[in-house]
């Protein structure tokens, strides 16, 4: 039997190579007013665990979403950025694939995302490391969840263990639902049907998330506007998701 | 060390003290591989052969494999429903079996039978029964001929390499296919 392992390899022209993304997100950052909600419902939905104070002092918080901010001039004289919410970007050509040396992080064939397996995962964090977005986090410890919490785990989600590199996933949990009852009704998914934790949770809908290869669908059609850029475009990462410049 | 560990091995009473620790942790070992081959015991000792042979269907108390990610175990009022039913045992003629007992003990506390769940994968695994079904497989096809066992039990191991043996013999002409059930993120996020 041949073998069927695509081995991701370094390569100077990463925009030529890479894979045209499947679902996208479009994040408004006029419309974002960092108020942290969908950083809230991204923890509900995925079971990403408390850190705590002591750990985060490290630098080992855990979030798959984070709002940025950046200041510019000296205090009391600060210009304020716009508030930039920070997500895994879903590479089309991701950093963090070619460095796993345990295909932990690989590229989904048919969903176009960038996966993170647990089970296979032994916790190297190379691919922490090769993130320009520094969007992955690392489980340094088994995150204690004091009853009641355990009983908001979801359980579409696996629980991650101590020593396990997880990430955004863009829900794929949301998706593989979405394709399951769509299929079980004999038609394709529309446009809008469902859609992610953060996106779900946004109340000034700044997030929106759908099939980025659907010249139709709203993301699609935000991403193509003039107010639309990918971030850190010049590394040829190739995001599926698109930020829109506050105009 | 070794030296110490030598003289206490010429010794009749060590040999004897190291032969009882390695049939110690021998026999720990072996315990230990015949619990994971064994069923889990269950609170009633169900009979799936009698129930099968009687042609009830497997969906009548699994229906959730038809539409959903569960199977689904069936609720004391599902097997009371048929079985309050059975006249020889409403009108006395003959006793109340001991396990439909436990079952009538249930359905008069109104407490939920905490049946054990015997075919499981682990957490991070997520297997969905609704397009296994759709795709024409039938439940003795991965569950095994359950006529033929009393109280349920496993007869597949059920690890990754059985999943894609079946996933690549019937998608071998479809590469788009193919593609969807070998990918990683299909079962495992």
């Amino acid at each position: 039997m041949t073998t069927e392992l695509k081995i991701p390899e370094f390569s100077a022209n990463f925009a030529e190579s890479g894979q045209q993304g499947k679902w996208g997100m479009a994040i408004d950052m006029d419309i974002c007013t960092g108020c942290q909600a969908c950083v809230a419902a991204c923890a509900m939905e995925n079971n990403v665990p408390f850190v705590g104070e002591a750990d985060s002092g490290y630098g080992r918080s855990m979030h798959w979403i984070r709002t940025e901010r950046f200041w510019e001039g000296e205090f009391p004289e600060i210009k304020m950025t716009p508030y930039q919410p920070m997500l895994c970007q879903q590479c089309g050509h991701a950093p963090c694939e070619p460095v796993c040396p345990a295909f932990a992080t690989v590229h989904s064939q048919s969903e176009a995302l960038n996966l993170q397996v647990y089970n296979r995962c032994v916790g190297t964090r190379y691919c922490a490391n090769n993130c320009p977005y520094q969007v992955r986090s690392f489980n340094w410890r088994d995150f204690e969840r004091p009853e009641p919490l355990p009983n908001q785990l979801n359980p579409d989600v696996t629980v991650r263990r101590r020593g396990v590199m997880e990430k955004c996933t863009f829900c794929i949990q949301r998706i593989h639902r979405a394709e399951d009852q769509a299929k079980s009704e004999g038609r394709e998914i529309a446009d809008g049907e469902f859609t992610t934790a953060c996106a779900q949770a946004c109340p000034a809908d700044a997030i929106v998330f759908g099939r980025i290869d659907d010249p139709e669908s709203a993301v699609s059609k935000l991403a193509r506007g003039s107010r639309g850029f990918h971030m850190l475009e010049e590394l040829g990462t190739l995001p599926s998701v698109t930020y829109l410049k506050a105009g | 060390m070794v030296k110490r560990f030598m003289s206490w091995l010429s010794d009749p009473l060590g040999r004897i003290g190291l032969l009882i620790a390695f049939l110690a942790v021998f026999s720990g070992a072996a315990f230990g591989l015949y619990t994971t081959q064994t069923a889990p015991p269950q609170p009633i000792q169900f009979p799936h052969n009698l129930h099968v042979g009687l042609g009830v269907q497997c969906l009548y108390c699994h229906p959730g494999a038809y539409r959903q990610a569960s199977a689904g175990l069936p609720t004391e009022t599902k097997c009371w429903g048929c079985h309050q039913q059975l006249s020889k045992y409403a009108d006395g003629t003959v006793a109340l079996p001991a396990e439909l007992q436990k079952l009538k003990a249930y359905v008069d506390a109104n407490k939920p039978i905490q049946w054990v769940p015997v075919a499981q994968v682990p957490d991070f695994v997520h297997f969905n029964h609704r397009p296994h079904i759709a795709a024409g497989l039938n439940c003795e096809n991965c569950h095994g001929d359950m006529s033929k066992v009393t109280v349920a039990e496993n007869p597949q191991v059920m690890n990754m390499g059985w999943c894609l043996e079946c996933h690549r013999a019937r998608t071998v002409d479809n590469p788009e296919k193919r593609n969807k059930l070998l990918d990683c993120g299909t079962c495992h996020y």
